[in-house]
């Protein structure tokens, strides 16, 4: 085997893997803080596409530049989704250890979601119009390195640093950490509880729209654009550990770099059923993933 | 001696009805039972064969009928299979004991007209199958099933027709070959196809790779490709995939000699919104295009798109050339009777007429029923002035008017 080309792998492996990262630590931050398997975030990744692909075709800023208007919208957007919807079933089911209910709201979420795209927009498949990164790439000899994906990997990295220090440094931060832990102690200590998980929604969906601008540039937009993006982060979640930050990163990380690598030696459905397997040996080894915290919640 | 004399005279009598009930049957109405998914999930193709069914019903009734059988309508009897073979199976004997049909005709899924065909074998009632490619549907050694569309397998037949056909007309070279399939059953039987092909006409695979349709990333699969510097990619893929693998070609500058799709995701209406220029040059194995070059195919496209709002697709060109075939058997058989119409539907060779909008040359049925001409065409993607569109180039014969293929894929 050449070495070029395992260098070539090994970078495309990096930087899709972690722009994967980028999509599941929405799920991951929700999952900490509300405890709640988010069905409905691969739907909120395609929301976020849709926003972003809306706000470049009417304004015409630069993607990058779209953020401005995708990333608030998408919080608002999840703040009111968990204040409308989810929340009155939290409440329901109060006295419930395990509030299962939520789940197969946040399932019925993802359909209603999707179908009323492909109601509204159709089935097309869009590309983001002006794109000046399409297509872009950066040729060192025999090894391509795409543009936009790399602008991704950064863009997930950044945003991976400042959520960790948001949820280190700040009040808001710490209330949420506080509320993830022990949402019952924390409501004692004065923390509203709803509104955390408000927030903490709200971040979970800005940061699916930006993973949605991230992909545009390079990724086209439809209806079900989610689903496998979806599976990948539960993959992704579960590998690095239900709620850990730098888990979704460094486990996207590593199913991006198995995908890459793999088809090198393999044909390319042998990865997937490794990445499955994979997926599999974590939940029976290390339940709680690379990064996850051990306890139970 | 008595009892000779009554049944000859039983006989005569059977013979009397007999001949005055086909004699009725003859002057009236020739009845056609058509099952088709009229709901369920293949609804909407099924929806398309019955408006094209009617169509061409319409035109023939409109014409004077049948004239050999003193201007006989034909008179459509529909069942609704919902896709589903048992469903299938029990119209079939409906059809045939209860609404007395002479001829049937369907069943678009193949799993439907597999069964159903079975039992017009056993009633000896003619079954015309306009679209249902599974192979075995004509290979059981029937007498009566009789097949418009092309075989499945011969879809890759026609592939490397067409790569022989071009590389000969333009000059150009082709010994390697990629195949590059999603890993379902349609992928990796075509693939399984392209393999005996490839192994009798001396090309050289220098890449086998199926790929799960469901992949978020398919720069791994580029990279193969990049790598294994094939003259020809041979693609089978779903919508979501044809578009992300044409993209990532792009991006990473793969252009072999010929990209060459299966239908599918690449025939996809979505796939030129999603991959714009990118799929420039790209070609496509279909089964019909609106844009083929015989005579009256831009005539029965506009009735049919005035009537019911969308253009001729594949499957409705079948049904529609299926009711001329007929029309065309019962005028030679001068009789609606099964028999006569089995034979007369074998000895079929019909060129002219309405039939003659499909894309190869002539009508005519093999010893297994199956029309021995079908082919499907290939088409090209390129923009010659209105935005990127599909245009049918081979068989040249059915290649659209003053437009030379762009052959091999030129370099960027």
């Amino acid at each position: 085997m050449d070495f070029s080309y395992l260098i070539q792998d090994i970078i495309s492996g990096i930087l899709m893997g972690s722009i994967y990262g980028l999509i599941a630590l929405g799920l991951t931050l929700v999952f900490g803080v509300l405890k709640v398997i988010n069905f409905a975030h691969g739907s909120f990744l395609m929301v976020g596409m849709y926003a972003a692909y809306w706000a470049v075709s009417i304004t015409g800023l630069h993607p990058y530049v779209a953020l401005v208007i995708v990333v608030p919208v998408m919080f608002f957007f999840g703040y009111y989704l968990q204040n409308f919807l989810i929340k009155p079933i939290f409440v329901a089911e109060k006295d419930v250890r395990e509030p299962t209910t939520v789940i197969i709201v946040t399932t019925g979420i993802w359909y209603i979601l999707d179908n009323i795209t492909l109601l509204f927009f159709g089935p097309d498949y869009r590309a983001l119009t002006p794109n000046p990164l399409k297509g872009k790439m950066m040729e060192f000899g025999d090894i391509f390195i795409s543009i936009p994906k790399f602008y991704g990997f950064l863009i997930a990295i950044g945003t991976a640093l400042l959520l960790y220090l948001f949820l280190q440094k700040t009040r808001t931060g710490r209330a949420i950490r506080a509320t993830s832990l022990d949402r019952d102690a924390a409501s004692l200590m004065g923390i509203n509880q709803w509104k955390i998980f408000n927030v903490a929604f709200g971040i979970g969906t800005a940061v699916a729209g930006i993973s949605g601008v991230v992909l545009t540039t390079f990724y086209n937009v439809y209806p079900t654009v989610g689903v496998p993006f979806d599976v990948k982060s539960f993959v992704i979640v579960v590998l690095g550990g239900l709620g850990s930050i730098p888990g979704a990163i460094i486990g996207g990380v590593i199913i991006g770099l198995i995908e890459s690598i793999g088809p090198t030696f393999m044909t390319s459905t042998w990865t997937e059923a490794i990445v499955y397997v994979l997926f599999l040996l974590v939940l029976f080894v290390k339940p709680s993933g690379l990064f996850g915290q051990k306890y139970d919640w | 001696m008595k009892t000779f004399k009554s049944l000859v005279g039983t006989g005569l009598l059977c013979a009397l009805v007999l001949g005055f009930s086909s004699l009725a049957l003859a002057v009236d109405t020739v009845k056609v039972g058509n099952i088709l998914p009229l709901s369920g999930p293949s609804a909407a193709v099924g929806q398309q064969g019955k408006q094209a069914r009617e169509m061409a019903v319409e035109e023939i009734n409109a014409a004077g009928g049948i004239k050999s059988l003193g201007g006989a309508k034909l008179e459509m009897f529909y069942a609704d299979s919902k896709s589903d073979p048992n469903v299938g199976v029990t119209a079939a004997e409906r059809l045939i004991n209860t609404e007395k049909v002479n001829v049937l005709s369907g069943c678009w899924n193949s799993g439907v007209t597999y069964p159903s065909t079975a039992v017009a074998e056993r009633y000896g009632v003619p079954f015309i199958v306009p679209v249902s490619v599974r192979d075995t549907i004509t290979e059981r050694g029937f007498k009566n099933v009789f097949r418009i569309a092309a075989k499945d397998s011969w879809w890759a037949r026609d592939q490397f027709a067409f790569l022989k056909d071009m590389s000969k007309e333009f000059g150009t070279e082709l010994k390697t070959i990629a195949m590059v399939y999603e890993n379902g059953d349609w992928g990796t039987g075509l693939a399984a196809q392209w393999k005996k092909l490839i192994e009798k006409s001396g090309y050289k695979v220098v890449l086998d790779e199926p790929y799960p349709s469901s992949a978020t990333d398919l720069t791994p699969v580029v990279n193969k490709i990049r790598r294994a510097r094939p003259d020809v990619l041979l693609l089978v893929s779903n919508a979501a995939d044809a578009v992300l693998l044409t993209n990532t070609m792009a991006d990473y500058r793969v252009r072999p000699k010929v990209i060459l799709g299966t239908g599918g995701g690449h025939a996809d209406p979505t796939f030129l919104s999603g991959t714009e220029d990118n799929a420039q040059y790209i070609f496509d194995i279909v089964e019909w295009e609106t844009d083929v070059n015989k005579p009256g195919v831009k005539e029965v496209n506009a009735k049919y798109k005035a009537k019911y709002g969308n253009n001729l697709t594949g499957e409705a060109v079948d049904a529609y050339v299926s009711m001329y075939v007929l029309a065309d058997a019962l005028e030679r058989a001068g009789s609606a009777s099964p028999d006569k119409l089995r034979t007369a539907l074998a000895a079929t060779n019909l060129k002219t007429g309405p039939a003659a909008i499909v894309s190869y040359d002539s009508i005519e049925f093999d010893k297994t029923g199956q029309n021995m001409h079908a082919s499907p065409v290939v088409v090209q993607i390129n923009d010659i002035g209105k935005g990127l569109e599909r245009i049918t180039i081979w068989p040249k014969s059915a290649r659209r008017a003053g437009y030379t293929p762009v052959f091999p894929i030129p370099k960027k």
